[in-house]
């Protein structure tokens, strides 16, 4: 008997049921306002990268105007220390930083979603070895290790990848690997186990769907750290430095005094369009991640309180 | 407990062999390739190439350099030739203040609005925290320091930890005043980008923790709200915020790094961050040694805390 | 005057998509002090809702209707805030598995101590002295108080919720399936303890349960629940002997009989949905004497005996409910 104690919009949603993945995201963005606008912010951002060449005003690399110009009619978000217009320099970024900022999770997913599938479904001496390389991981702090690793391979886009990579993965490696080991207890996952599945076969076609929502939510916020870490390593000079992104951007910047001549259009719109990108992948893992965690529906003390209704119809179909 | 202690410290040995191999055996032979040292004098060559026993079987040099370690020694700084255990202890002198005040002021921020924003859940103040939060969270952190920069040229110190036209004559308070003065644009900077993470994650901490049977128990028994909430909800929701605090200890590090180069605080991240310039290998490597094994130590004594705040973890 | 006096409670739950589940559908009764009173049913009954709703404990989703009285009082008629003022101290509830309704982090003779000082029971030493003798009282060592929850057995944390229950002398006490979770020789002697308390100390009790066995050991009346709304009430001698709802009667038939060799029938079907307006006798598709009124006409709840009352049309025509009743047992 626990319906009543709750909010019985549990009940009427089916608690406790595993998600299907079929129709999860459908689900998630016709419930979740968040997600709806999550996903629009990143569709946008996506599509935008993909026609810059065809829309982007002015060259990203060519002198177009003065040192330092402010915004005008002509240049709408005004110019770098280049004359570069800032508007096409920040459309090349975003491309650039949407590429590094995508790989670097698809690196990151790959390695934490396999170390935790592998982890949570084998457990014994690999679950041991696994996770004691990912306790090491996580503890490290990351800027810092991406720093020295970066700055000893040399400043290169690949390497920016590749180092974000495999420091990003270590999170999802675990909540797969609770989830997996939870699952590894479910009757059905044992019944294809007794029935002689093999354990790829199990993998697959058993495990993997029932992870789905949270690989997805994992996949979505690991991109919005991912091009977070970027700008901070591009802020600290270990971007190629002939490749433009919006951290190189905000080097740039600082590098070259903008500050000081007062030009905050070189620094006020790269900070939005980086924030706006990362609160849309916030808001989309962030309202997968809810929805599939119950346990936020339930609120035994709140601000807001039960009503009384006074007059009692009489009769049960009064209300 | 005795087993947590353990992992910190094996923990602190593998990173202070993670940290040999970064930089002796990968490729790009950061500290062997004397060649990158800047204007380095024969002498000096030769002198290094003694103290780190770099014509020496690799295993040998790891040796050596643990029990360089053992004594303290961290090399020398390439760029001027002074110990680098020295300069990185009066480096990190100057960054635990900062992001001590810093990282305090985000967590007491962000465990208050976090509880207060779940017991309005759903309210305006829980939308506009909540928003202020996601956002906090979303700026990039060198981002917010040039902002701050913009916004306070002219009313606050823009760089270093003091004025230099102080007279060193003058009474001690008015020194400490102005160092406080330097700290704050950093410090505030650290604040703000650490702060989001902290309201959110208390939030939905404290919001499953609403949803407890004994919340209920606490309600039935006449209490009124304030006192369920702190002395009830608040201590169980915190657990996790422990946990969460652990685990962005390396982001607060890395964003201490960002802020001290930004506002040139002449703290350990800024010497890495020259030292990245000045190809300056000890001091770098040097550098992340000391931040990784402060953050296991800092790891540990979270862990610590957790065990006095649940009583159900036993020692 | 009755002690407690619950008058056609209702109880609507909004859903997110802008419905309402109406919960409690007009539930009625009344205690007196020292009487103990069983409140049974199928899961989602609402039974507990009706416990919740009389100290006021529901979710903001909640809308109330009805008057819950103790001494002529109305508990609900102020909201949560005059809610607040009964309770512990007028009325006090035991919740189903003591496990998660004790604070982990805190002290078991705490958190009996706690309320004491809110209600101008007691305060310091005295109030922690109380909590050991409270504590003595249910079967536990005053000197457990200062152990945490997780350190006790189900059955002591179950003990320590009762003794929890009674810091500051309620008059009244709830208990929600305060068995549920513990093995037979505890839930025995849990009962033993509650009856032993509400003789000693006058205590009128409610006690809600899926368990009708455990009803007829301890109460002397009972009220049925089926789909929001009492189907039967009165003496458990007479709930048991000669029901006259034929859910009760199912409800007894469903229930294994350690002595009896009556074969055990379950009840096809499931409850109605509350979220829609019903027409007719809700219990009805599950019904295995439904008449023709039953699908178009709701039944009300009428008296059929000394303190018996009971929800069906086949109590309306005494004469023929008799013969029908003959025909099918």
């Amino acid at each position: 008997m626990t319906l009543p104690i709750q909010d019985p919009s549990l009940a009427a949603e089916g608690l406790g049921v595993p998600p299907r993945r079929a129709g999860f995201l459908r689900g998630v963005l016709r419930e979740r306002k968040a997600a709806v606008i999550g996903l629009a912010i990143i569709a946008f951002f996506v599509l935008l990268a993909l026609i810059a060449p065809l829309i982007s005003p002015y060259s990203a690399t060519a002198q177009t105007c003065k040192v330092y110009a402010p915004p005008s009619a002509s240049h709408w978000l005004g110019c770098d220390d280049g004359g570069i217009d800032m508007l096409s320099e920040l459309m090349q970024g975003g491309r650039t930083s949407l590429v590094v900022g995508f790989a670097a999770t698809v690196v990151a997913i790959v390695i934490g979603g396999g170390v935790g599938i592998v982890s949570g479904y084998f457990s014994g001496w690999a679950d041991t070895a696994l996770m004691r390389v990912t306790d090491y991981l996580l503890v490290i702090p990351d800027l810092v290790f991406a720093l020295v690793i970066a700055d000893i391979w040399g400043p290169s886009l690949f390497h920016v990848i590749i180092v974000i990579g495999i420091l990003e993965w270590t999170s999802t490696a675990r909540i797969i690997r609770a989830q997996v080991m939870s699952l590894k207890q479910r009757v059905y996952i044992k019944r294809a186990q007794a029935i002689g599945s093999g354990h790829p076969r199990i993998i697959v076609r058993h495990i993997l769907p029932q992870v789905g929502p949270l690989l997805m939510a994992n996949t979505v916020l690991t991109v919005a750290i991912a091009i977070y870490l970027e700008t901070a390593l591009a802020f600290l000079g270990l971007e190629d430095p002939t490749v433009i992104t919006w951290g190189t951007i905000l080097e740039h910047a600082f590098e070259r005094t903008a500050i000081s001549s007062g030009a905050w259009w070189a620094i006020v719109p790269d900070g939005f369009v980086i924030a706006i990108v990362i609160v849309g992948c916030f808001l989309l893992g962030q309202a997968i991640e809810d929805a599939l965690n119950p346990r936020l529906k339930v609120a035994h003390l709140s601000v807001r309180r039960w009503r009384i209704r006074p007059l009692a119809g009489r009769g049960r179909d009064a209300i | 407990m005795i087993k947590r202690g353990f992992f910190a410290l094996v923990t602190i040995f593998v990173a202070i062999t993670i940290n040999f191999f970064l930089f002796r055996v990968l490729p790009g032979n950061a500290v062997t390739d004397l060649s990158r040292v800047p204007h380095a004098s024969p002498a000096l060559r030769h002198a290094l190439l003694t103290e780190f026993g770099l014509d020496k079987p690799k295993w040998e040099q790891y040796l050596i350099y643990l029990n360089n370690l053992a004594h303290g020694n961290m090399g020398i700084s390439f760029a001027n030739q002074q110990p680098v255990s020295h300069l990185l202890l009066a480096d990190l002198k100057n960054t635990i203040p900062m992001v001590t005040l810093g990282t305090v002021t985000a967590i007491v921020l962000g465990v208050f609005t976090g509880v207060l924003s779940a017991w309005r859940r759903g309210s305006a103040p829980d939308h506009a925290s909540t928003n202020l939060a996601i956002s906090a969270y979303a700026f990039p952190t060198q981002w917010l320091g040039l902002m701050l920069l913009i916004l306070f040229a002219g009313t606050l110190p823009a760089g270093g930890m003091s004025d230099p036209f102080l007279f060193t004559a003058e009474p001690f308070w008015q020194h400490l005043a102005d160092v406080g003065k330097h700290m704050i644009l950093p410090a505030v900077t650290l604040m703000l980008t650490t702060y989001g993470s902290f309201t959110l994650v208390t939030r939905s901490s404290m919001l499953e923790t609403l949803g407890e049977d004994y919340v209920l128990t606490a309600r039935a028994k006449g209490l009124p709200a304030r006192r369920i909430v702190w002395r009830h909800a608040v201590r169980n929701a915190l657990l996790p915020v422990v946990t969460l605090i652990a685990l962005e200890l390396g982001f607060i590090v890395g964003g201490a790094v960002l802020v001290e180069v930004i506002f040139s605080w002449p703290g350990i991240g800024l010497a890495m961050y020259s030292a990245i310039g000045q190809r300056d290998y000890p001091m770098l490597q040097g550098g992340f040694l000391i931040l990784t094994v402060s953050v296991i130590l800092l790891n540990f004594l979270a862990d610590l805390l957790y065990f006095r705040l649940d009583p159900r973890i036993t020692a | 005057m009755s002690l407690l006096e619950v008058s056609d409670l209702h109880v609507w739950f909004d859903l997110p998509q802008g419905q309402q589940v109406h919960a409690v559908q007009g539930v009625s009764f009344a205690l007196d002090p020292g009487e103990r009173f069983g409140l049974v049913g199928e899961s989602g009954c609402g039974k507990t809702t009706t416990i919740l709703a009389m100290m006021g404990l529901l979710p903001p989703s909640a809308t109330v209707s009805g008057a819950v009285r103790i001494d002529g009082q109305d508990v609900l008629a102020g909201g949560e805030d005059s809610a607040r003022g009964y309770r512990w101290k007028d009325i006090a509830m035991v919740f189903q598995g003591a496990m998660n309704a004790l604070n982990p982090v805190k002290k078991v003779g705490w958190q009996i101590a706690e309320p004491m000082a809110f209600h101008g029971v007691a305060t310091g030493a005295a109030a922690r002295r109380r909590a050991g003798e409270l504590l003595e009282l249910v079967g536990i060592p005053a000197a457990a108080g200062e152990r945490y929850p997780h350190e006790f057995s189900g059955g002591m944390r179950q003990r320590a919720s009762i003794a929890m229950a009674l810091a500051c002398q309620p008059r009244i006490l709830l208990a929600d399936e305060p068995t549920t979770a513990l093995d037979v020789m505890v839930q025995a002697q849990i009962l033993d303890l509650l009856t032993r308390l509400s003789s000693e100390l006058g205590l009128a009790l409610v006690l809600v349960t899926h368990d009708l066995p455990v009803v007829a050991q301890t109460c002397g009346r009972a009220a049925v629940m089926y789909a929001g709304e009492i189907a039967e009430a009165g003496p458990m001698e007479t709930l048991f002997h000669a029901p006259r709802h034929p859910y009760t009667r199912l409800l007894f038939a469903a229930t294994p009989d350690l002595y009896g060799d009556e074969e055990v029938v379950s009840i096809g079907g499931a409850p109605p949905r509350l979220d829609r307006p019903m027409t007719g006798c809700p219990f009805q598709p599950r019904c295995d004497v439904v008449l023709d009124r039953c699908a178009g006409q709701h039944p009300a709840l009428r008296l059929v005996g000394a303190g018996h009352e009971a929800a069906c049309h086949h109590t309306e025509d005494q004469a023929q409910d008799r013969t029908e009743r003959v025909g099918s047992t």
